[in-house]
């Protein structure tokens, strides 16, 4: 096992060796400000994640996607199979969002919200440290022969990365089918809800691989959004830099004549992807600042000033004017805002029910001496958790049009469906041309669902 | 195209560089190899359970049983028809409940909710259905035709229901239709 410390450099990814072997990156303790406040974000984040399923609003579960029942329920918005084109402008928004944010600030995503950092580095690298010790004993585990010792650690690291997976994955599940339900699944026989235990299994399992050993190999390789920022950012945008200016050249701190980095490595140590961040950006760095706070401890110590490595722009590194206001930034927000903007209006304007109206096959119109008959048919659905009353409503021109039919109200049942004729007739004498008819239906609770029609009939001569 | 640039220490290059671009030539990382092998491994094997072994059900066999199930579910939900069961099930209340209930959304607009098809004195489009004359045959088998297929006189608007309710509504239909006809000794 090769765990002697690596040098980085920018023609070759630290994690993967030469032979295509894995090289085993183990970042040393850090503290400061920066991953105080990660910290804080990160545990914030996962109780917000585990308390969403326990929320009700609407008497629904904050976030509840109901894929069996095809509902969907966004913080007391419920969407129905019919509306999942809205989904549409909330991805599109996200996205944009995604693109906004990198522009202005470069990978804070990853290094402050993205699953895969709050989970690697503020559970699992948690237990690790706890379990093994810091990077100097993890690094002896590594290379020392299986012992009762090392079998114990490695062992209890394992078995409790295998609890903290089948956790997430549970509750990842809770998403999708609710919390009283996954409680049902999981105190009957496996064999009842086969799919549901398969997921599980399976879930746990990948992510059980990726946070014990796949770790950083995600972000560097599999990660599109990582491979994106590349386009996404310009030389505005606050990335994690070193300052060339300052630094360099390196030197002991006793010596004259150098610049403020006394090449201690710090910086490198700490670094959970193993990049040595005084070359520059890289692809590797997720933004996560631990460099940062790593070199302002040593700066303190040495009573220099802080931010040799720090949040800023390649500009702003580089002693250019820093801007905020680019032509991306104000175009993602333009994008960002339309997305929004189409959603809340098209959100505003969801109906609980759905009403479609169809002639019906055959003649278009039939017409005798006295009355002249168009018939349609009528299909109801009720998206809604509660009953519906609707009531059919003509509007009052043209004297003599008439519905038969549908003088009853009609309920509707949860989720149900139902078929209805609906005939038209208006008195053959008053009838001048054909003519547009709005049909309203009208429920109890205020809703209001239209179709519009056309009355046919027999041409004037 | 010209030769790139060789450095000592660095990775071997590409023998090729474009306006200046030069690429690495390192190994790939193992594992990522590795999902190379085993998607070669689970296509041989895919090949072999699919298209050599047949031990995998191929789409057109499953197919064809999911065709036989509907077939087994289309003759078991439809009711065994003859005037005789159908009298029987304008006797039965479930079937006649049900009946009303597709005969009033979709029926009554025309042939009324009282089968008179009047509302008070106004006569709607469709036909009575509560006295003894049928122009188009009194048999309940006779009765079931019409409403399946529609009116035979396609001028006067009754459409084929059978695309809209299927068999088996249409039998309560006819059912409750039935139920206010006295039924033959």
């Amino acid at each position: 096992m090769n765990s002697s410390l690596k040098k980085p450099n920018l023609s070759s990814v630290t994690s993967i060796n030469p032979d295509g072997s894995r090289y085993k990156i183990h970042p040393a303790d850090v503290s400061g400000p920066w991953t105080r406040w990660r910290r804080v974000a990160a545990y914030a984040l996962i109780a917000f994640f585990v308390i969403l399923p326990w929320l009700q609003i609407n008497g629904h579960p904050a976030v509840f996607l109901d894929v069996a029942d095809r509902r969907f329920h966004l913080f007391g918005l419920t969407l129905s199979t019919q509306d999942i084109w809205l989904f549409f402008f909330l991805v599109s928004g996200l996205g944009f969002t995604l693109f906004y944010v990198t522009a202005l600030l470069g990978r804070v995503w990853c290094g402050w919200t993205c699953p895969q950092t709050v989970y690697l580095e503020h559970v699992y690298r948690v237990v690790e440290r706890w379990i093994e010790g810091d990077q100097a004993s993890r690094r002896r585990l590594d290379d020392s022969r299986w012992t009762g010792e090392k079998l114990l650690r490695r062992g209890g690291k394992y078995a409790v990365f295998a609890v903290l997976s089948f956790l997430i994955a549970h509750i990842f599940l809770a998403y999708f089918v609710s919390l009283p339900h996954l409680w049902k699944m999981m105190t009957h026989d496996p064999v009842e809800n086969w799919g549901a235990f398969v997921f599980v299994g399976v879930f746990t399992a990948i992510l059980y691989f990726n946070f014990t050993w796949f770790r950083e190999q995600l972000c560097i390789a599999i990660c599109p959004y990582g491979r994106l920022q590349s386009a996404l950012i310009d030389d505005d945008s606050v990335v994690i830099g070193y300052d060339g200016k300052r630094g360099e050249p390196r030197g002991k701190a006793t010596l004259k004549d150098v610049g403020d980095c006394v090449d201690c490595r710090r910086c490198v140590q700490v670094c959970p992807t193993g990049i040595d961040i005084r070359e520059g950006l890289q692809m590797e760095c997720i933004g996560c600042a631990a460099c940062v706070d790593a070199c302002d401890g040593i700066m303190e110590k040495l009573n220099r000033p802080k931010g040799l490595v720090r949040y800023d722009s390649l500009n702003g590194l580089a002693g250019k004017p820093r801007r905020i206001i680019r032509p991306r930034t104000v175009i993602y927000t333009l994008l960002l805002a339309v997305g929004a903007l189409v959603f809340l209006f098209s959100a505003s304007l969801l109906q609980p029910a759905t009403m479609t109206v169809v002639r019906m096959a055959g003649q278009p119109f039939f017409a005798d001496t006295s009355v002249i008959r168009n018939q349609f048919q009528m299909r109801l659905f009720n998206k809604s958790s509660g009953k519906q009353q609707f009531k059919v409503v003509l509007p009052k021109e043209p004297h003599g049009l008439k519905a038969l039919g549908l003088d009853e109200e009609i309920e509707l049942k949860p989720q149900e469906e139902s078929l209805h004729t609906l005939i038209l007739t208006m008195p053959a004498g008053e009838f001048e041309d054909e003519f547009p008819v709005t049909l309203i239906l009208k429920e109890g609770h205020g809703t209001e669902l239209t179709a519009k029609l056309v009355f046919l009939g027999p041409a004037k001569k | 195209m010209s030769a790139p640039n060789q450095e000592p220490g660095s990775p071997t290059k590409r023998p090729h560089t474009y306006d200046g671009i030069e690429e690495y030539d390192q190994r790939l990382p193992n594992w990522w190899l590795w999902t190379f092998y085993l998607a070669i491994i689970f296509a041989v094997a895919y090949w072999f359970a699919w298209h050599q072994a047949g031990f995998v059900v191929t789409d057109e066999a499953r197919m064809a049983r999911f065709q036989e199930d509907l077939a087994k579910a289309k003759a078991a939900a439809t009711p065994d028809l003859s005037n005789e069961s159908l009298w029987k099930q304008s006797r039965e209340p479930a079937v006649v409940e049900a009946g009303k209930a597709t005969f009033l959304a979709n029926c009554s607009p025309c042939h009324g909710a009282d089968l008179s098809a009047r509302i008070g004195n106004t006569p709607l489009p469709g036909l009575p259905l509560n006295d003894p004359e049928w122009k188009y045959g009194g048999k309940p088998l006779e009765i079931m035709a019409t409403v399946k297929n529609g009116s035979p006189d396609k001028t006067k608007g009754m459409q084929a229901w059978e695309p809209i309710l299927g068999t088996r509504r249409i039998g309560e239909v006819v059912a409750f239709i039935l139920s206010h006809h006295p039924a033959p000794k």
